[in-house]
């Protein structure tokens, strides 16, 4: 009995040795294919700033884009984004790149089938997610901008509203993506985003009881019967020219 | 050139043969558009009252949209029509299009003095479209502009934020740097095409110029006539925030052109001075204190909802006194010059920076811009006859070492 139970732990002792014979030398690959796609990324990375600082990329882009990339780039600096997309580029690289030799030295294929989509979907959910919040956030400083200048009372309401609804927007839009939550998503999407627009419509609906009002009886005014004369609405003198 | 323009000079050069040489073009601005004799008529009485034997010698060009539209003369005036290459305006002001037009007709007829003519041009006063001619004539000055006395409610805009700032960094010290009435000699005029053509060639032709910047950038002499008041066109459909987008977006693009240019210490340019100061007109309805109570609401209601964003643009000491202002009571409600400069030289910092969208950075000047008119009213009812808008002009020259500073080192500089 002693020798059968020696037996099996050696057996087993032997297979964990061999199991993690052939397993380090794929992490190994996988981390040497991260470092060093990550420092050929950092070079490229370097070089591509220094060529485009020296030939005035950001200047130009500029001159030609009033509004354009340098408004969603980070510090404003085309050059900057270049750069960094490329060093990003070259770690997702990496990444892929060393996920396909640990399959290769652990001997299965099935990681890689599983990871090479998954890898793919993300990154494209990555990018969903930053349009998102950057749209998210343009889109809602122009409505906070254009509601304030005017006048209206509830302009940080209708901003967040805004904001909100393109959060769960892109939310729902990501994790569809990334094939998570299923049903769920769809349902919670459903009730969050209908919730919001009632819920801004509450607030403009109320907050606007008297505009509306205003307008309505304006309307009525103008069905009156065109024999019954309108009462003249004496106009407020404008003295002010500002331009 | 734009094949808008080349239509320009083709329908010039078929003129040319019907009107022959003319040292004066008067141009008239969009608003005159197909124009009928009727409609004319009234402007050109006082152009004849205004050039007197010079008359002869002028050819007032109209727009129109009929290519096939003839010269003719009216009372001893030439009539040469032209077909402008945009008819859209949505701001009353000279536009690409109104110099190239104007320089193209000035080439046709070989004149040596052009005037643009805005909308309502009949309102002006005779005697400052023969000053402007006589600047350009007898004085070679190569930019005319005029100095309207209006009322100090009107022409907002230009008080606050275009005549100083236009004064501080280029040196001109003209009231109305985008005045709607100018005249120019030929080289300004071409000067000014030239520099039209790169906003037509990118599709702009409505596109804002300022040719008191233009003239200082080139070295001309630049002249100011005391031009007695004016009615104003009608004002547009076009709300506040689009208008101060359009103008302070057009005026920050052209700082930001020159800036090799203003950032030298330099003498302040030299203005000719012609005619005498006219009386600004007092007979306006005061501005009624609601106005300005919802002034100063604007105002508060910006900095509740939008101090983030200021906070992006301005430093602190600037939104410190903002604070203040914000919790002041519109009995001492105060934007002090200090303040509103470094307001401004911020965001044109900001505008060259792009810390935020322009767009955005321009709709959040509104409601610091509506706090100015605020103040500026406030001090017209104390004071009508203080003259504000010298003094704050003098605040931006004092303080434009501040602008050249930042522009330098936007980082190294912040206080």
């Amino acid at each position: 009995m002693f020798s059968q139970t020696k037996d099996a732990l050696f057996d087993s002792f032997g297979r964990v040795l061999t199991q993690l014979a052939r397993f380090l030398p794929g992490v190994l690959a996988l981390v040497l294919a991260v470092v060093l796609l990550t420092l050929l990324g950092a070079a490229l990375s370097w070089a591509l700033r220094r060529i485009l600082t020296r030939i005035r990329f950001d200047e130009r882009v500029g001159q030609q884009n009033s509004a354009g990339v340098a408004d969603w780039s980070p510090s404003h600096s085309p050059t900057l984004l270049i750069g960094r997309v490329a060093f990003w580029g070259c770690v997702l690289l990496g990444v892929v790149v060393g996920v396909s030799a640990y399959d290769a030295a652990y001997g299965t294929s099935d990681i890689a089938t599983f990871m090479l989509p998954y890898i793919t979907h993300s990154v494209g959910a990555l990018i969903i997610f930053l349009v998102g919040t950057l749209l998210a956030r343009y889109l809602s400083r122009s409505v906070l901008i254009s509601a304030v200048n005017a006048k209206l009372q509830y302009a940080r309401a209708l901003s967040l509203g805004v904001k909100w609804l393109v959060l769960v927007f892109t939310g729902a839009m990501v994790l569809d993506h990334l094939s998570v939550g299923g049903l769920i998503v769809e349902l919670g999407f459903g009730i969050l985003f209908g919730g919001i627009v009632l819920a801004l419509a509450l607030a403009v609906g109320l907050g606007s009881r008297d505009l509306v009002a205003r307008s309505i009886e304006r309307t009525t005014d103008r069905t009156a019967p065109i024999d019954k004369p309108l009462a003249a609405v004496p106009e407020a003198p404008r003295t002010l020219r500002h331009f | 050139m734009s094949t808008a323009t080349s239509t320009i000079a083709d329908v010039e050069a078929q003129h040319m043969s019907q009107v022959g040489s003319a040292p004066i073009v008067l141009c008239l601005g969009p608003s005159f558009e197909n124009a009928s004799t009727d409609q004319l008529a009234p402007l050109l009485a006082l152009l004849r009252d205004a050039l007197g034997e010079m008359a002869a010698d002028a050819v007032v060009a109209y727009p129109v949209s009929d290519p096939q539209a003839a010269s003719w003369q009216h009372d001893g005036m030439a009539l040469q029509p032209f077909l402008p290459s945009a008819h859209l305006q949505t701001i009353s002001v000279q536009t690409a299009t109104s110099y190239i037009g104007l320089h193209e007709v000035m080439r046709a007829h070989e004149s040596i003095c052009g005037i643009l003519l805005g909308a309502e041009a009949q309102t002006l006063a005779p005697h400052t479209v023969r000053l402007m001619v006589e600047a350009v004539l007898d004085h070679n000055a190569d930019l005319a502009l005029p100095n309207y006395a209006l009322h100090p409610n009107e022409a907002l805009l230009n008080a606050a934020l275009l005549a100083p700032l236009s004064r501080a960094i280029f040196g001109v010290r003209a009231h109305f740097p985008l005045a709607l009435d100018l005249a120019l000699s030929m080289r300004m005029a071409e000067r000014m095409a030239v520099a039209a053509q790169k906003f037509t060639a990118a599709g702009q032709p409505e596109a804002i110029q300022w040719p008191a910047a233009e003239a200082a950038a080139a070295g001309y002499t630049v002249a100011e006539v005391e031009a007695g008041p004016r009615e104003l066109p009608p004002p547009s459909d076009v709300d506040l925030a689009t208008v101060l987008n359009s103008v302070a977006t057009s005026l920050f693009a052209d700082i930001e052109a020159k800036a090799s240019y203003w950032q030298r210490t330099r003498p302040a340019a030299t203005l000719l001075h012609m005619g005498d100061a006219a009386q600004a007109p007092s007979d306006n309805d005061p501005v009624a204190q609601d106005e300005i109570d919802g002034l100063i609401e604007s105002f508060r209601l910006g900095y509740t909802n939008l101090h983030e964003i200021w906070a992006l643009v301005l430093p602190p000491h600037t939104l410190l006194g903002l604070k203040r202002l914000s919790a002041a009571p519109a009995e001492t409600f105060r934007m002090t010059d200090a303040l509103w400069v470094r307001i401004v030289f911020d965001f044109v910092l900001a505008h060259r920076l792009r810390t935020i969208n322009r767009g955005h950075l321009l709709g959040a000047l509104t409601p610091l811009y509506l706090a100015w008119v605020a103040t500026h009213l406030l001090q017209m009812q104390i004071a009508p006859l203080v003259d504000t808008i010298d003094p704050l002009a003098r605040a931006f020259e004092a303080d434009k070492p501040y602008l050249v500073s930042r522009w330098r080192w936007p980082d190294r500089f912040n206080p």
